[in-house]
């Protein structure tokens, strides 16, 4: 009853979240264009409608299509690849004091190291059209092993000593106790690690130039001058990205859900 | 190995505070035991060493071999994603088709029975209430042949309380049952219970 009165007066007048948000966006966008349209010159700045028209002519090409599911299967790959070795070294890691020592250094140096770095060096090791797949790996398999051996370690000490009590078996309390602590820490890191992985595969393509993909495209609008193709295909990498994160979110927040209402 | 639970000379400390000295107790299997005493004087203390969660500084803690416990705690301990069922249901073996059909009915009626919701929400989303009366249904349907009891009842209203131990009565009878608690109104909703105090380092009874 008193919520959107209140509300409105909190954001100072202005018209309700949804609506200041829209409005924030337009005003950039207008600025932007606005600067096209000053600076006029298309090798150094384009205009948002220009931006959109290139997009759209490329939507209609079989190539653009082509390009972007081979970019996003091979880093979905190396993306799942990532997630199942990083949930599988951190029980390890838990249980072995020997695997955690040994684990310590390279997980610190993968998280560590520049992506670009990565790149050419996993290139002299493996035809650039498996790359991204590598480097994807690389990006996710840190960020998942860190949050879920975390969330081992954060598992309530009382809940265990009252696994012991009732004499439950070992994999019970795997799958129900520690499962039921570990699964919000591994949400949070796949949704963090999808963002990352998704830039630093294209990165990766960028430098890599495996063909048909998103990353080569941004090369070849690199060399050629063609900002209008560099933009629309920077779209469609940030369109793709908020896409999948908000898919992923929904589909591990649905898995949480049926795993939690289970009778 | 003694049929029932039993501390033998047990003494116990934590640091320099000394919580159980030379004690001796012999709790007789089959029968509910009410541990009455001050706060601190180190009841919880005499059901963790029976547990098996502790082990004492001098003497020996006896148990029953092959015994299976149940145990509520001071706090819930609860598994707040599961369901109140499945929390309920953690102690027995994992169970599928006609044999989970009919354990989830007996969760279901014993909810009921201790006014809980049945519904498929997590536990996280129940009160502090209704957490503790979880707490206590996973110890009583545990089918275990010990049940150790750390005030169960605490904060309860006397309505809820009547209706919780009216459900546990018929479960309790034939185990061997501790009870912890230093309200004595929680004395009457027991079935012929053996009473022990507590208190200056020392088990004493059973008070007939």
């Amino acid at each position: 009853m008193s919520g959107a009165p209140n509300r409105r007066r909190a954001a100072g007048g202005l018209p309700g979240t949804w609506g200041a948000r829209l409005l924030a966006i337009a005003f950039w966008l207008l600025v932007w264009q606005l600067a096209a349209t000053a600076i006029g010159s298309r090798i150094v700045l384009v205009g948002p409608v220009e931006v959109l028209a290139r997009l759209a002519e490329l939507a209609g090409t079989g190539e653009f299509w082509r390009s972007v599911a081979t970019s996003l299967s091979r880093i979905a790959l190396g993306f799942v690849a990532g997630a199942l070795s990083g949930v599988a070294l951190a029980p390890a890691a838990r249980c072995s004091r020997v695997a955690r020592e040994l684990l310590a250094p390279v997980m610190g140096a993968l998280k560590a190291v520049p992506v670009a770095s990565f790149v050419i060096l996993v290139l002299m090791w493996v035809p650039s059209s498996e790359l991204s797949v590598v480097i994807a790996w690389i990006m996710t398999m840190p960020i998942v092993y860190t949050n879920v051996l975390e969330g081992i370690e954060q598992t309530d000490p009382g809940l265990l000593e009252m696994a012991r009590v009732f004499g439950i078996g070992p994999v019970q309390r795997i799958r129900l106790v520690y499962v039921t602590q570990v699964l919000p820490y591994l949400r949070a890191a796949l949704s963090l690690a999808l963002g990352l992985t998704w830039k630093a595969g294209v990165a990766a393509e960028v430098i890599g130039l495996p063909d048909l993909t998103i990353g080569e495209h941004l090369y070849e609008a690199k060399v050629y001058l063609d900002t209008p193709s560099l933009f629309a295909w920077t779209v469609a990498i940030v369109v793709l990205s908020v896409g999948l994160e908000a898919l992923a979110r929904r589909a591990l927040d649905a898995a949480l859900r049926r795993w939690e209402a289970r009778p | 190995m003694s049929e029932g639970l039993a501390l033998a000379g047990v003494s116990k400390a934590y640091g320099a505070l000394r919580v159980l000295e030379d004690v001796t107790a012999r709790f007789a299997p089959g029968r509910t035991h009410v541990l009455m005493g001050p706060s601190g004087a180190g009841k919880t203390t005499v059901l963790r060493l029976l547990a098996g969660l502790e082990d004492p500084d001098a003497g020996r803690v006896e148990r029953p071999v092959g015994a299976r416990l149940a145990m509520t705690f001071q706090e819930d301990r609860l598994l707040d994603g599961l369901t109140a069922t499945a929390n309920i249901r953690l102690p027995l073996e994992p169970l599928r088709g006609a044999r989970l059909e009919r354990e989830l009915a007996r969760e279901r009626a014993a909810l009921e029975a201790v006014g809980l919701p049945v519904d498929r929400r997590p536990v996280r989303e129940l009160s502090g209430g209704q957490r503790r009366r979880v707490a206590i249904l996973r110890c009583a349907l545990a089918d275990a042949d010990v049940m150790l009891f750390d005030e169960p009842l605490k904060g309860m209203d006397e309505r809820t309380a009547r209706r919780v131990n009216d459900f546990l009565r018929p479960l309790l009878a034939g185990r061997t049952v501790l009870w912890v608690t230093h309200d004595e109104r929680e004395v009457a909703l027991l079935d012929r219970p053996l009473l022990w105090t507590v208190r200056e380092g020392g088990v004493r009874g059973p008070h007939m």
